[in-house]
């Protein structure tokens, strides 16, 4: 690599840092509320529309969201201002560890390969209907 | 390096971030940011200029060899030249794209492209780290065999990456129809990045949409069904390497896992699996297709049920 070439480099690297400022200061995200029941069940049918929803448990900070379907699970999360949609195993959520109030599932999925849901003070995993219904 | 028309653009790059940003602020102009999301893009388009310079001698060896034995003579000084090579190097173009989005190996190094759920500015500089070692620049080489000048294909190929910044906006609306007809434009490049089924795999045009529309991959923008940006499994996080390296980690663990259908999951379509247990673009477009046409043997049967 040419003194030429790391010097634009550099000047470059500059020019990225300050854009990534812009955006961060004046960038207009897209809104991203915290999900409820209706916003949720709207993206689950848009990423699956064959799915037929059982239950649905929505994590108290709106971020995250678990539904069944089936023997799969179907798994919202918040990225930014978008949404990580993914379905797999129901007995990947069974497996999922408790860390604090931090629900966390493995994924086998290289793209996207957890998802960790926030938990009340004190709540179980799983959280208790959707357990409740995986028994039935 | 004088004549490169990617580092002349570079500047005008930046001010026109710079002008979508503000102007979206100002409600002058639609576009999202979300800062992790720039930063993202903006990084990978860092990235691709030193990826560029490390495996981008590949190409031009490749270039120079098959140029040894070229058909014609071809000037750079001729304007005819300028003219064919404008409309060979799009087609080109369309060939790689077409394979890239076709392809897993190709798509493997083309998919970073597509991670961002946003459809800015930025979004066009999200390019590959990996596209010069998958020998993506193989369909460029016919025009070297002809007899074009290397200096006057990379040239070309620049003036066509400095056109496709610009269509990389949603606060561009839809053009007037003859530039419509003819050229890539804004509305039909947010198909492209589409991940709705009704999108998937559309306009791989890079100036001219001429090619989708002679080759059957031409979609129109429908106002009735807004495009939701990103790949069909979005990524779950803004970590640079895994935008660049998830899907090469992906056929890596399918050929690890399975050698006997290696050349599958290498060549094969994204999503190709030999028990069909995955889902390729094809398939998703014939569900949606379904979901959309209910079947007409359905109908009949109301029918015969109601007679």
């Amino acid at each position: 690599m040419s003194a030429a070439f790391l010097i634009q480099l550099l000047i470059s690297a500059v020019a990225v840092a300050a854009l990534v400022g812009l955006a961060a200061w004046l960038g207009v995200p897209r809104p991203a509320p915290a999900l409820d029941e209706g916003h949720t069940r709207a993206l689950l049918a848009e990423e699956f529309p064959d799915a037929d929803l059982s239950r649905l448990w929505i994590a108290p900070d709106g971020a995250a969201a678990l539904a069944r379907s089936g023997e799969a699970a179907l798994i919202v999360y918040r990225a930014g201002d978008g949404y990580i949609l993914r379905s797999a195993p129901w007995t990947s959520v069974e497996a999922g560890v408790v860390r604090g109030e931090r629900a966390i599932l493995k994924l086998d999925d290289v793209a996207a390969p957890r998802a960790v849901f926030a938990l009340g003070e004190g709540a179980a995993w799983p959280p208790q209907a959707l357990f409740a219904e995986a028994k039935a | 390096v004088k004549l490169d028309p990617v580092t002349l653009a570079t500047p005008f790059f930046i001010i026109a971030v710079i002008l979508e940003i503000v102007l979206a602020r100002f409600g002058k102009a639609k576009a999202n940011y979300d800062w992790r999301d720039a930063r993202t893009s903006l990084l990978m388009g860092l990235g691709s200029t030193v990826a560029g310079v490390l495996t981008g001698g590949l190409a031009i060896a490749a270039t120079l060899w098959v140029y040894q034995f070229h058909l014609f003579d071809i000037s750079l000084k001729a304007w005819w030249a300028w003219v064919l090579i404008f409309f060979l190097e799009d087609f080109c173009y369309y060939v790689f794209h077409r394979l890239s989005h076709e392809r897993r190996v190709w798509w493997a190094s083309h998919v970073n492209h597509h991670t961002s759920q946003h459809y800015n500015l930025t979004t066009a500089l999200r390019q590959t780290w990996t596209g010069g070692l998958a020998l993506t620049w193989l369909p460029w080489l016919p025009l070297a065999l002809i007899g074009f000048p290397p200096v006057m294909i990379a040239i070309e190929k620049g003036i066509s990456l400095v056109y496709q910044f610009w269509i990389h906006t949603e606060a561009i609306d839809r053009l007037p129809a003859p530039i419509e007809a003819v050229m890539n434009t804004p509305s039909h490049h947010r198909v492209h990045h589409g991940r709705n089924p009704r999108y998937l795999d559309r306009n791989y045009a890079g100036i001219l949409i001429i090619w989708d529309r002679l080759f059957g991959t031409f979609e129109a923008e429908n106002e009735a069904e807004p495009v939701r940006y990103g790949v069909v499994k979005n990524l779950g996080d803004f970590n640079i390497l895994r935008v660049s390296f998830h899907e090469w980690h992906g056929i890596a663990r399918d050929v690890w896992r399975d050698p006997r259908h290696a050349l599958g999951y290498i060549f094969g379509p994204p999503g190709w699996s030999p028990d069909g247990s995955r889902q390729t673009s094809g398939d998703l477009k014939a569900a949606w297709l379904a979901r959309q046409n209910p079947s007409p043997l359905a109908g009949e049967g109301v029918g015969a049920a109601d007679g």
